[in-house]
């Protein structure tokens, strides 16, 4: 037999040693090993949620909201100063192209009668 | 003894003996399968509790179009591809991290034995369980649902939401491909 025919026989071999297999067996544990992980992942949530939901917690978490809210609110009141006029830059750039650059001039009539 | 559908109905109602029944009942199957996949005893354990906590949230979307264990065998050999897929791109970021880093160590996969494997086929199994790993997905899942499983050509056309011959063709292209990795392989090692 010559060492082509011989590989030829081992791969065929080979490919039939799965012929007769038997089925793995599974751990004879797993429901329960499967229940402590549901049992785990709902306790996550039990948890959380039962902490989230405790009317102290609850009160503390609306409060702590609002007053952000309002320390946001009262913090940018009469900070913002209207843009009124356009960056020296930007106004030579727009006249060279032709363009209105103001930003809260937004005079489209005379633009287009130009 | 309970019948498929009552099972099925009492684990759509939440009902934990029902799901102890069903876990009992299918848990050699849906390892296998996953063993056959994923080639480590291991991930196909974690990866078997992870498809049956999936079988007890999705149970109310089985409408039973199909037969129970058919859907099973669907979960689980999603559950095993997603699971490869996610270790090929951990495998393909750590690569890249070596290419910057001190990685010269190269990872050498072990040999895997098949437990349902005789004792005398056991070296020639993890040869061809090496050549299965290099099969393409779908060519690997009708290949080891065929063979590892026991299941014909249209039960496993069934799982892959396929047709017959589209399954013959899956099963004529893998055994070509495993005929040219094994040549290659006793080509290497045959003396």
């Amino acid at each position: 037999m010559t060492s082509k025919e011989k590989i030829q026989q081992e791969i065929e071999q080979t490919l039939q040693c799965l012929d007769g297999a038997k089925r793995a067996e599974a751990n004879p544990f797993l429901f329960t090993r499967i229940k402590a992980r549901m049992d785990r992942k709902a306790n996550v949530w039990e948890r959380s949620f039962s902490f989230i939901s405790k009317p102290a917690i609850a009160v503390a978490i609306v409060v702590m909201v609002m007053a952000v809210n309002g320390w946001a609110l009262w913090d940018n009141s009469g900070t913002i100063e209207p843009i009124t006029t356009a960056d020296p830059n930007v106004s030579e750039l727009a006249n060279e192209y032709n363009v209105v650059a103001s930003v809260d001039n937004y005079d489209y009539e005379n633009l287009t009668n130009e | 003894m309970i019948n498929e559908t009552e099972l099925i109905e009492q684990l759509k109602q939440g009902d934990e003996t029902a799901f102890k029944t069903i876990v009992e009942q299918w848990k050699d199957m849906v390892y296998n399968t996953i063993l056959g996949i994923v080639q480590n005893e291991t991930e196909a354990e974690d990866l078997a509790q992870d498809v049956f906590i999936k079988v007890f949230e999705k149970i109310s979307t089985f409408k039973g179009d199909s037969k129970f264990s058919t859907w099973l065998y669907r979960i689980a050999t999603t559950t095993a591809l997603d699971h490869l897929r996610s270790k090929k791109r951990k495998k393909r970021f750590g690569f890249l991290q070596s290419l910057g880093g001190d990685g010269d160590e190269k990872e050498s996969i072990p040999d895997f034995h098949h437990p349902g494997i005789s004792l005398d086929n056991k070296e020639r199994a993890a040869v061809l369980f090496k050549a299965i790993d290099g099969l393409p997905e779908n060519q690997k899942t009708a290949y080891t649902l065929h063979k590892l499983e026991g299941l014909s050509y249209r039960d496993v056309s069934e799982v892959l939401n396929t047709t017959v011959s589209a399954v013959e063709s899956l099963m004529s292209r893998a055994n070509q491909n495993l005929r040219k990795q094994l040549e290659e392989y006793y080509n290497k090692h045959y003396k």
